[in-house]
């Protein structure tokens, strides 16, 4: 039955992840009026923590990319210090950078955060990089310089100015991450230690951009990584306390399901699935372009435009993950630390296609909190978590009665490997377990095929070319903006942080652009 | 830094201006189909995971005295979803001007959920089992959740053994759980100690003796306590008693029953050493404190854009309050555990009942509660997301 809500919004946020409740924020900072709505009983989307026995789990972050310290903060601490959310949370450094293995050339590095500590660690496992390695770094710093500068001007760059400044960044920006390596003369495994991050943005490194990884690794080298004490909830909590502070609504278990749209095919409003609507011109969509313009919008308003474009794009992996209770210390069971990347081969694009097929993967990015952050479980335990990605959507072919057995056997390969690997026996001390896959990422969160990763940022589609066409990209679909993982600063939670941010600001210029009657 | 190398060259700035027109060309080519509507992996996930689903009683009949078992077929399609043998599913219906819910334990199997039928015993016990025990007739139709709850086998947690006791109606998660295992979809061996005070108050048991005589990983064990039967040993479900049929050192416990029956257990179990890790216990519902005069207080309950003021009793939970007004409040375990009740605190003090905290630490922090643990000490005000 088709009731309207008591009141109508400047703006409704579709989806409480952390793209739609940063935006929300950013809305209600600048004295509009913003509702946000949440298909789950819990804000965060991934960014969550749920409780088995004596244990409470992360649900999704490994760690809090550019954030720094307090002193030295990075693109996202400063964020949440506008947002006024920094000083609501407990932060908690994270002690090493990684831990890489790998199956096929037996690596075993653990590398440092701080950009000498990690030239010169790099230096030890592969002493004829020195050259190449500090070079990739003083590359990394002119992009990373580049990006501030363009961010500083919301975009609008002086080509001259940057041809000039950051002659680099432009002479590497179309290329890959192999390919600039290459450029640099870097040895082999010097380049196979450093590709270990490819991983966390699920592009191989013959075909994501050189800028995109280039900046990721900067940032988590030399601006420390952190982490909430309380999980990803206390983020997602703290945001939620933020919004009403200032005085917006928030409606959980409220599933938006239409977009409407007037006779012109303008946005007036929103329909929950139980009939009810809220009136609102101005939408910010925390999900993915192939729901909205698929299912969400109304018909008589999704152009020929918005289906080409939607479907010229590529999912990107399907997320995975086991998370275990152990019942001894991390210490007793060799666990040693915080962060590892094991991988079947060092060569990133032979792992890509390996990911395609559920049965050839056995990549694994597995965490062991308390090697960051001791007292997150009760003493004497520890918690794990191993996540992997499916580049296809093999996981799709899961039958219903075969579903819970499936799971487990992908759960069991992620220990097999990881006690081959380490030579850490986990099997037995496993008190609580729980286990992520695709099907329960498309029930929490609703992305298709349970993507994880929102559009791969590969070749054409790689993040440079998206940020610089932010502006014309928006302009497909009047009234609409996307944040998180779907939208243009890609997957991750710093980049969902930040599209947050950028489509609540830009939506308030639209709002007063509006006002001033343009 | 120079950087510059072979294939780095003049090239380098037109290579650079052209991501822009090439992506754009990119963007303009998709296909022009229409965008799905289903994926597969969604489709699976809205199969196995409902959320809420419409069901119609199809048959009843009593098992003992006091144990009656409903059988249910959902009418908003044609199936229910594969569980895990085990859990349990919330029933809500309304009762007077109350709508309220409880949780039972699955009786029937997770290949009959597929063919839509699913089984629940409800022994005369309260309010709404009560209802359901002697008011709900054939034909009713009622609100039940997706199957949920953590009281299940675990493969790569648990022993390939497992000894289940169950004391009275907690038979009803082993029956499914036995079940599982005859139809060929569990993988453990399972040994069954089920405790009555008398052999007349053992519901299912000719269903057990049933699915003995068809599957060799399991065996049951009646234990009675008030009487002396044939083919039934005679006391309590003790240490000493369980060692006469099986290994217990490695071995997985699951326990389903009264409180008197787990004080028992556990101290019985005590002089086996287990780790905390090889004993599951099923949770229990949260009941009203006993109190002599309990205060009476207002709750004002925001549900999205409605605000309610309604009762409360000092030792009724907020979730009673609300049901007892007839708002459709979101629950599942009543235990504390699974946050599926999970709300805004914003004003008024409160207790949460003992030992059921099961809140995570950012909800501490942050002013959230389980209105199904929680009891008011004050007039309260609180936001709560409608159930459906």
């Amino acid at each position: 039955m088709a009731t309207k809500a008591k009141k109508a919004y400047d703006v409704v946020v579709i989806g409480a992840g952390n793209g739609g409740l940063v935006a929300a924020i950013r809305i209600l900072q600048a004295g509009y009026s913003c509702l946000l709505l949440e298909k789950h009983n819990l804000p965060g989307g991934f960014a969550t923590s749920f409780k088995r026995g004596r244990f409470e789990f992360e649900a999704s972050l490994h760690e809090l990319n550019d954030f720094g310290s307090p002193q030295e903060p990075g693109d996202v601490r400063t964020l949440f210090r506008d947002l006024g959310v920094e000083n609501k949370i407990d932060w908690v450094r994270i002690p090493e950078a990684y831990h890489l293995i790998t199956t096929d050339k037996k690596y075993d590095c653990v590398m440092p955060f701080g950009q000498q500590a990690f030239i010169d660690k790099m230096v030890e496992y592969c002493p004829e990089s020195r050259k190449s390695i500090t070079e990739f770094f003083e590359l990394c710093n002119e992009v990373r310089d580049a990006q501030t500068y363009s961010n500083s001007v919301n975009g609008n760059t002086d080509s001259a100015y940057m041809k000039k400044t950051f002659p680099n960044f432009v002479k590497s920006g179309s290329y890959s991450v192999n390919e600039v390596l290459d450029a640099l003369n870097m040895p082999q495994k010097a380049r196979d230690i450093l590709n270990a991050y490819w991983c966390y943005l699920g592009v191989d490194c013959d075909r994501m951009s050189f800028l995109h990884y280039g900046s990721m690794v900067i940032r988590y080298i030399t601006r420390d990584a952190w982490m909430p004490k309380m999980r990803s909830h206390e983020i997602s909590l703290a945001l939620d306390t933020r919004i009403r502070e200032l005085g917006g609504d928030i409606w959980y278990q409220s599933e938006a399901e239409k977009i409407l749209a007037d006779d012109n095919g303008k946005i007036c409003g929103v329909q929950l699935i139980d009939g009810k609507i809220i009136e609102t011109r101005h939408i910010i969509a925390n999900c993915s372009p192939h729901l909205v313009f698929g299912k969400m919008l109304e018909s008589k308003a999704v152009t020929e435009q918005m289906v080409r474009a939607t479907n010229s794009r590529k999912f990107s992996g399907r997320g995975f993950t086991l998370f275990l209770g152990l019942n001894r210390s991390a210490e007793e069971l060799g666990i040693t630390s915080h962060n590892y990347f094991i991988y079947d081969t060092a060569d990133t694009a032979k792992q890509y296609d390996l990911m395609k097929k559920v049965s050839t993967n056995h990549v694994q990015a597995t965490v062991c909190l308390n090697n960051a952050y001791p007292e997150c479980s009760p003493e004497g335990t520890c918690m794990m978590y191993f996540t992997t990605m499916f580049m296809s959507d093999d996981w799709g072919n899961v039958r219903e009665e075969d579903y819970f057995k499936a799971k487990d056997r992908v759960a069991e390969d992620m220990i097999r490997v990881f006690e081959r690997e380490t030579g850490c026996k986990i099997r037995d001390a496993i008190e609580e377990i729980c286990v992520a896959s695709p099907t329960t990422y498309a029930r929490y969160c609703g992305h298709p095929q349970g993507v994880i990763y929102g559009y791969e940022t590969a070749d054409w589609d790689s993040l440079m070319p998206r940020m610089m066409m932010m502006k014309e990209d928006a302009l497909t679909h009047p009234g609409l903006r996307f944040a998180g993982g779907y939208a243009m600063r890609s997957s991750g939670y710093s980049s969902a942080y930040i599209s947050g941010d950028l489509s609540g600001r830009q939506t308030v210029g639209d709002l007063k652009k509006e006002a001033r009657g343009e | 830094m120079k950087f510059k190398r072979q294939i780095f060259g003049f090239m380098d700035m037109l290579r650079f201006k052209k991501m822009v027109p090439t992506r754009r060309k990119m963007l303009a080519e998709g296909p022009n189909t229409p965008l799905p509507k289903e994926y597969r992996t969604n489709v699976l996930a809205k199969k196995l995971h409902p959320g809420y689903m419409q069901v119609e009683l199809t048959a009843a009949r009593f098992l003992t005295d006091t144990i009656r078992e409903l059988t249910f077929k959902r009418i908003d399609t044609s199936e229910f979803p594969f569980f895990r043998a085990g859990q349990y599913v919330s029933l809500q219906m309304k009762i007077g001007d109350s709508l309220v819910s409880r949780p039972y334990s699955i009786v029937s199997t997770p290949r009959q959920a597929l063919a839509n039928e699913l089984v629940l015993a409800v022994e005369n016990a309260g309010f709404v089992s009560g209802y359901l025990n002697k008011t709900a007739k054939v034909g009713d139709r009622f609100v039940m959740t997706e199957p949920s709850g953590e009281f299940h086998y675990e493969t790569l947690r648990d022993s390939h053994h497992i000894v289940c006791i169950a004391g009275g109606s907690g038979i009803t998660p082993f029956m499914s759980m036995a079940g599982s295992l005859a139809d060929g979809d569990e993988s453990y061996s399972m040994t069954l100690f089920y405790g009555a005070r008398t052999a007349a108050q053992l519901a299912y048991k000719a269903e057990l003796d049933a699915l003995v005589a068809r599957c060799k990983e399991l065996e049951v064990v009646y234990v009675l306590s008030d009487e002396e039967q044939p083919g039934c040993e005679k006391g309590f479900v003790s240490v000493e008693l369980m060692k006469k049929y099986t290994d217990l050192t490695n071995s997985t416990f699951f326990l389903c029953g009264p409180q008197a029956m787990y004080d028992f257990i556990e101290k019985e179990l005590t002089s086996l050493n287990l780790p905390q890790k090889a004993v599951h216990h099923d949770a229990a519902c949260c009941s009203d404190l006993s109190m002599e005069h309990p205060g009476n207080f207002k709750l004002t309950v925001h549900m999205r854009d409605e605000v309610y003021v309604i009762p409360a009793k000092a030792n009724e939970t907020l979730l009673t309050a609300m049901e007892r007004a007839g708002l459709n409040a979101p629950n599942k375990c009543r235990a504390g555990v699974c946050g599926f009740c999970h709300s805004k605190w914003l004003s008024g003090s409160y207790r949460v009942a003992e030992d059921r905290d099961g809140r995570r630490e950012a909800d501490r922090k942050f002013g959230f509660i389980h209105p199904c643990v929680t009891y008011p000490l004050e007039d309260m005000e609180i936001d709560v997301p409608p159930a459906y």
